[in-house]
């Protein structure tokens, strides 16, 4: 931490201690718990990325380590030391916000310079710290602009700066990329990932876009409905869904309803098609209802009468008929009608479209995957966590 | 405004005019005798939908001129009639009396007093109004903001009195602990205590939509950037407040200069402003001469108060211009 008296962390730190560590959360509204149960450690240096829907709690989980807000119950630990009671200008964390929320009265370096004037940073040493930060976020020179005359990927970058100049233990940020262009959201994705990587800060980032979670952080967790349902690194999250909402937010294609029977087996009607459960905790018991998540780009298509594949390990072949299909640059998105299934539509990616014959709406085609990629869940998991 | 160049075809089988609702039909009549408007004359437009406004300015701004002349002639107080010369002796004589100086005092040290309360005590109240969670809270604020405006200035006035007269609600209170009873009414105090109360609404009022534009997000801000409610408040909350800080201002120091009821009334003659003064010379001593120099020098002084307030603060700061 830098120089000056209250510069310096606010919280006593234990230096084995997790940066994050949240136990049993709860905050209330009213009668409604827009946070029911958050537990989870986030060790020093890591990226944390809180995925969710609105309304699952995840920016109420934020306001709480930030201090906005007091818990119903639980508490906040960070970097060892319980910070229930102490206020959110005492917390060593800055903050990115969704809206930004820069001070439009002060100029950009105004901006940046303000958390070091409120943490009594010796005032000589502060335009060169400013002016470190600016380059920092690539806006060398533009410090004596309001924010209304920067573009919005200029304010972001402010916003940023303003967050990290006082060099904050602990860095929040509030989906501030959701109101961004996909160009300029991915580019500030990069940005925020090599700053983060630069300063080594432990960071937590809060979004319902599923890319983002993935593309940034070392770890991530998943909630709905005021709970915490998948914690994990992001390719465990992708790969081995916890949940079947998980399963679903994070874009898998095509849920399948039917029984379970031991295997684990999906039913439908007549069909049996084999799975897998990724988690113990969540499979479902065999005569039980269960739901299935079937990844669109793992769905196999090939002309009706045509040969198989390759050699590995497929699930028996289903007949289906192309319903639609969208070309969309670098992949086909078919939508397949399988009669067998009780007439359900599957979806089906092709990243390869111009590698070999495309199928036109009515053709028909036959469909197969491999078991690995049907994961199967207990039915009543889906009910309560709807997003 | 109406596609120009003709009404649609009229076709077989179109429902009769009176299918459609009355309001649709008379807003089809509007836009058709708006299709017939020439284009050159486009720019006329907004000229006559300023006409009334303008009217209405016009008729002050001939009244002001018409009071510039009768303040400058003297009155004949043999034939009640104003002189037929010109002459400055209305001026001269103001500059000489003592009651004038004293009015004119009183009543700029009220304007900077009472402005300066309603702000002290308005800016709370605009900030709860517009920040607090509660539904509740915020109907009772709002019902305690408008419910003074249902009573009239010189309702609430007597409503003093009552209050604060000899005989009055407090003085029997005071009474009944063996006190007084004391003299609370026609004080300096007392006006100055009235006129806070009564513009204390139209502070809150022009306030809180200034504080309803400042993100809560904003004050999260500060906070998360280090500064404590008080830093948070001084730094950016009544920064970002100015133009309605400005607008309040103004308000009340206009209205409170050239206020007239309340020093009537809870000064009872021995604390008069400089509107009474001009009312005593039309209504008392009939000396519409120097009732109009009198008049004239308040208007200047409020152009004058409003003036530098604006200057200070600079125009732009009431935020009229609109978010780019």
């Amino acid at each position: 931490m830098a120089v000056g008296v209250a510069a310096r962390p606010t919280v006593p730190r234990a230096d084995t201690a997790p940066a994050v560590e949240a136990t049993g959360l709860g905050r209330r509204y009213g009668e409604v718990w827009a946070l029911e149960e958050a537990s989870f450690r986030l060790e020093r240096g890591q990226f944390l990325t809180v995925l969710g829907p609105s309304g699952s709690g995840k920016s109420t989980l934020l306001k709480l380590i930030a201090g906005f807000e007091r818990p119903d119950r639980g508490h906040v630990r960070l970097f060892g030391a319980e910070v229930d009671a102490v206020p959110p200008h005492r917390r060593p964390i800055g903050m990115v916000f969704q809206r930004l929320a820069l001070f439009p009265h002060m100029t950009a370096a105004g901006n940046v310079a303000f958390p070091l004037e409120m943490r009594r940073f010796d005032p000589r040493e502060i335009p060169a710290r400013v002016e470190r930060f600016l380059k920092l976020v690539r806006l060398e020179g533009l410090g004596g602009r309001r924010p209304h005359e920067l573009s919005g990927g200029q304010q972001q970058r402010v916003a940023i700066a303003r967050a990290l100049v006082f060099e904050p233990e602990l860095l929040l940020l509030d989906e501030p990329l959701a109101s961004l262009d996909v160009r300029l959201k991915e580019e500030m994705q990069l940005e925020f990932r090599r700053i983060q990587r630069e300063l080594g800060v432990t960071t937590i980032n809060v979004t319902h876009d599923q890319r983002e979670a993935l593309v940034l952080s070392d770890r991530v967790i998943v909630m709905a409905g005021g709970r915490i349902l998948q914690e994990g690194d992001p390719e465990t999250v992708w790969r081995d869904p916890a949940h079947p909402f998980v399963a679903r937010f994070l874009g898998v294609g095509t849920m399948l309803r039917g029984r379970a029977e031991a295997g684990p087996v999906l039913r439908i009607g007549e069909r049996l098609l084999p799975g897998r459960a990724p988690n113990p905790a969540t499979a479902p018991r065999p005569g039980q209802p269960a739901v299935a998540a079937l990844r669109a780009e793992r769905v196999r298509i090939a002309p009706a009468d045509g040969a198989d594949g390759d050699g590995t390990r497929l699930a028996e072949r289903l007949a289906g008929r192309v319903e639609d299909a969208v070309f969309e640059g670098e992949r086909v998105l078919y939508e397949l009608s399988v009669p067998e299934l009780a007439g359900l539509r599957l979806r089906a990616i092709d990243r390869d479209p111009g590698g070999h014959a495309r199928y036109r709406p009515g053709a028909p085609v036959s469909v197969q995957w491999s078991p690995d990629d049907l994961l199967l869940f207990d039915a009543s998991l889906e009910t309560g966590s709807d997003p | 405004m109406a596609i120009r160049g003709g009404r649609p075809a009229a076709r077989a089988g179109r429902p009769p005019a009176t299918a459609y609702r009355l309001s649709w039909r008379i807003l089809d009549a509007l836009e058709a005798v708006a299709a017939r408007w020439p284009a050159r004359a486009e720019g006329a437009v907004k000229w006559l939908l300023l006409a009334p406004a303008l009217a209405v300015v016009g008729l002050l701004v001939f009244g002001l001129v018409v009071m510039a002349d009768a303040s400058l002639r003297v009155m004949d107080f043999r034939t009640y009639q104003l002189g037929e010369d010109y002459s400055t002796a209305n001026y001269v004589r103001l500059f000489g009396w003592g009651a004038f100086h004293a009015t004119l005092w009183r009543s700029l040290v009220a304007t900077l007093l009472v402005t300066l309360f309603c702000l002290l005590l308005a800016f709370p109240y605009a900030y709860a109004l517009t920040r607090t969670a509660s539904a509740r809270l915020r109907r009772v604020l709002l019902v305690g903001l408008f419910l003074p405006f249902f009573v009239g200035q010189v309702v609430r006035a007597y409503g003093w009195l009552v209050i604060l007269g000899q005989q009055g609600l407090v003085n029997q209170a005071l009474g009944l602990v063996g006190l007084g009873p004391y003299r609370l009414l026609f004080s300096y105090p007392t006006v100055l205590f009235g006129l806070v109360q009564y513009m204390l609404p139209f502070a809150v009022l022009m306030l809180a939509p200034a504080l309803a534009a400042i993100p809560e997000e904003i004050e999260r801000a500060a906070a998360s950037c280090g500064a404590s409610r008080g830093r948070t408040l001084l730094r950016v909350v009544l920064p970002m407040a100015r133009p309605g800080l400005i607008a309040a201002a103004l308000v009340v120091a206009t209205l409170t200069l050239t206020d007239f009821a309340m020093p009537a009334i809870l000064g009872g003659g021995t604390n008069d402003f400089l509107a009474n003064l001009v009312h005593d010379q039309f209504f008392r001593t009939s000396n519409a001469g120097l009732g109009s120099a009198i008049a004239l020098v308040l208007t200047l002084l409020g152009t004058t108060v409003a003036g530098l307030l604006l200057a200070a603060a600079g125009v732009g700061a009431l935020g009229l211009r609109g978010a780019r």
